[in-house]
């Protein structure tokens, strides 16, 4: 290891830290969840009415939960289940994905919320 | 082009494709999708120091191909992310090498996190999914992780095949 290599990592991880802040910090409260298939939105979900819905992906039906402000993906097919096994998710961050069927859910803060400019 | 430098290459895009399909076998991390540790890159970093960039990207690029076509993937967009992330990841480690500061460590790192960025810029392209990005900090933190392991395996493999490697090493491509 020569000191440039320290250097960069040292770097790197420098700059992944700083990525992750304005990550983590002012989150809106979440009422939404907008499901997309593609580059296509297929439904908007309300996070307060509890219920289950079901978006057609690429490898079949993907089956979505709601209940108490958050979101799940309770059944579908993909090989790994990455985005069934990641659970409830009631973060404007954290989006659930899963790429084999390109269904992607993402909750979104209150309606116009984020647009508004403050002065 | 050296007969034993030929039939090294060949044995390196065999070896990467054999490591990338059997990767593919083992989910790393539920953490963060998309990530793997890149053990095939052991093949590329091997031809790079064994050889040269030139050689590198002949093993990576045939390496990619030739697995995504074993694995009925060519083309697919697991596949775009794939080259995506090469692509950078080859500039990156040919600029670092090139530089003379880096050993091979740093070079290995340099090409992780290129890997990621381009796997992130790949998915923001395709999707229009600009909150991909969430994802970048969480990849380019483990991408150091795997880049040093990555390397410090190259590196006992480079030794290890010092004898070997050095009859094929004569002429240029």
């Amino acid at each position: 290891m020569t000191k440039w290599d320290k250097v960069l990592i040292v770097c790197l991880m420098a700059v992944s830290a700083l990525l992750i802040f304005p990550i983590l910090q002012g989150q809106p409260k979440a009422s939404q969840a907008v499901v997309s298939v593609g580059s296509e939105e297929k439904m908007r979900l309300n996070l307060n009415q509890d219920g289950t819905y079901a978006v057609n992906g690429r490898l079949g039906p993907v089956n979505i939960e709601v209940q108490d402000g958050s979101v799940r993906v309770t059944q579908e097919n993909s090989p790994h289940h990455y985005c069934s096994r990641q659970g409830w998710v009631n973060s404007t961050a954290v989006p659930i994905v899963c790429l084999p069927n390109e269904t992607v859910i993402r909750i979104q803060g209150e309606p116009g919320a984020e647009d508004t400019v403050i002065q | 082009m050296n007969t034993r430098r030929a039939v090294i290459l060949a044995f390196l895009v065999a070896a990467g494709i054999l490591l990338q399909i059997l990767e593919s076998f083992v989910p790393v991390v539920m953490l963060v999708p998309g990530y793997k540790i890149g053990l095939a890159n052991i093949a590329g970093l091997f031809a790079l120091y064994a050889y040269g960039p030139k050689d590198m990207m002949i093993v990576t690029v045939c390496r990619i191909f030739l697995a995504g076509l074993l694995t009925g993937s060519l083309f697919s967009v697991g596949f775009m992310l794939s080259v995506s992330g090469a692509i950078l990841a080859l500039l990156a480690m040919t600029l670092a090498k090139r530089s003379g500061l880096f050993s091979i460590y740093g070079v290995s790192v340099a090409g992780a996190a290129a890997h990621s960025v381009g796997q992130v810029l790949a998915v923001t392209a395709i999707y229009q999914q600009y909150f991909m990005q969430m994802f970048l900090p969480v990849l380019l933190a483990l991408s150091i992780v795997s880049g040093l392991l990555i390397a410090l395996v190259t590196e006992r493999l480079l030794k290890r095949m010092k004898h070997t490697l050095a009859r094929s090493q004569g002429r240029r491509l």
